[in-house]
């Protein structure tokens, strides 16, 4: 073990990189805040505008059948501030969004809280936290 | 060198010098961690006088009302049958289906404003200062000229504000001259047009603000709503964004997300 030091240190460096962030929190009383939904979907729109930027995406449920869905998400300026662009999703992008979905049930959600991202197909990953 | 290579068999050589490597490679990013966690256990003293710069409040639920319900005094006549009527998003009367002004795009008005996502600057001019807000991209002069609050003002959103130094590291904003057209927070609850507003910016470092504010309001409460102390902290190299409540904007969304995400199943 005549390599035990340097392999020490190289143990230690990936100890370092395993460090996380945490973010804020928003509330929405249409929405299940209890509950996170991830759906994978191809883009159809996307509205980066004041005061709710907005995604539009179809879905294939598990019977195969496309379901659009429409998912609030930050104004444009929190957005910015979490590399977002009005260029960052264009229809026909395939992603796959965690939300809160609306309690009563609607193909509807709210992105932007701590869990709340965008997974694009080149493993990119966007929030929409506060900030 | 050539003791260092009688030490080191140049097979394992490559080992340590990437070992070595990757120690340099880190040590950077943890110094500057280390540092940045000291600043934030002793940040630089607050200017003397100076509370100018970009400042952001997080509210802890992303939105909230000027104070929690339990600290809100009993409220008059007039105010009880307004907030029975009121049906806001947040809080404990939190309703989908609400009628909150702001869902109409109407000014969200001062003291909402404080407590919205969103940073606000503050910037020096002669004789006053300036106060920018992200939410609702408004803004409002706090007048530092010796001027006072005039009597009987015409009644505006963002009122009338004047301010001072109390001492070195607290400016004292008072103000009044707001129209009742406004709820105090997202939560709800109304006031009238001779509500008075102070606020204490108590600078405790260079990096933080203490906000006290206060509202007095009597044909509305029947005593001062005293806020709980928020911190504020200076925000350096961020922007003041856009964050307009565009009517026809909201329209659509209305009709494309409010709207299926509120309705009643089966209707």
């Amino acid at each position: 073990m005549r390599n035990k030091p340097a392999i020490l240190i190289l143990v230690f460096a990936a100890y370092i990189c395993a460090c996380g962030a945490v973010y804020a929190h928003h509330g929405n009383s249409a929405y299940d805040e209890a509950r996170i939904v991830t759906i994978t979907g191809t883009v159809t729109e996307f509205d980066f505008v004041n005061p709710h930027t907005q995604i539009y995406l179809d879905v294939k449920d598990a019977k195969g059948n496309v379901v659009h869905w429409a998912v609030e998400s930050q104004s444009p300026g929190i957005m910015k501030r979490n590399g977002w662009s009005r260029t960052s999703l264009k229809p026909g992008d395939q992603i796959t969004i965690s939300l809160n979905p609306a309690k009563n049930g609607a193909p509807v959600g709210f992105s932007g809280k701590k869990t709340g991202k965008v997974v694009f197909s080149d493993g990119r990953e966007l929030m929409m936290d506060e900030r | 060198m050539r003791r260092c290579e009688k030490r080191l068999p140049l097979r394992n050589r490559w080992l340590y010098l990437a070992g070595t490597a990757t120690l340099i490679l880190f040590a950077a990013p943890v110094r500057s961690a280390q540092q940045q966690g000291a600043a934030a256990v002793a940040p630089a003293p607050a200017p003397r006088r100076d509370i100018t710069g970009v400042w952001q409040y997080k509210a802890p639920g992303g939105s909230e009302g000027l104070a929690p319900d339990k600290d809100m005094p009993p409220m008059t006549p007039w105010a009880q049958e307004r907030y029975d009527a009121e049906k806001p998003g947040y809080g404990p009367k939190a309703s989908p289906n609400g009628n909150d002004p702001i869902l109409r795009c109407d000014p969200m008005g001062f003291p909402r404003v404080m407590f919205a996502l969103g940073p606000f600057e503050l910037v020096s001019a002669p004789g006053r200062l300036l106060q920018f807000f992200e939410r609702e991209h408004e803004w409002r002069p706090i007048w530092t000229d010796g001027r006072s609050i005039p009597v009987d003002p015409d009644p505006t959103w963002y009122g009338y504000a004047i301010g001072h130094w109390e001492d070195d590291f607290t400016f004292v904003v008072q103000s009044g001259g707001y129209n009742d057209k406004t709820w105090l927070g997202s939560t709800g609850y109304p006031h009238t047009d001779e509500m008075r507003v102070t606020e204490r910016y108590h600078r405790t470092d260079h990096d933080t603000i203490l906000y006290d504010i206060t509202v007095s309001d009597p044909k509305a409460y029947t005593r001062p709503v005293v806020a709980p102390q928020r911190i504020m902290k200076l925000r350096p190299h961020q922007e003041i964004e856009e964050f307009v409540c565009v009517a026809s904007d909201e329209q659509a969304f209305s009709k494309r997300i409010n709207e299926p995400a509120t309705k009643t199943p089966g209707k």
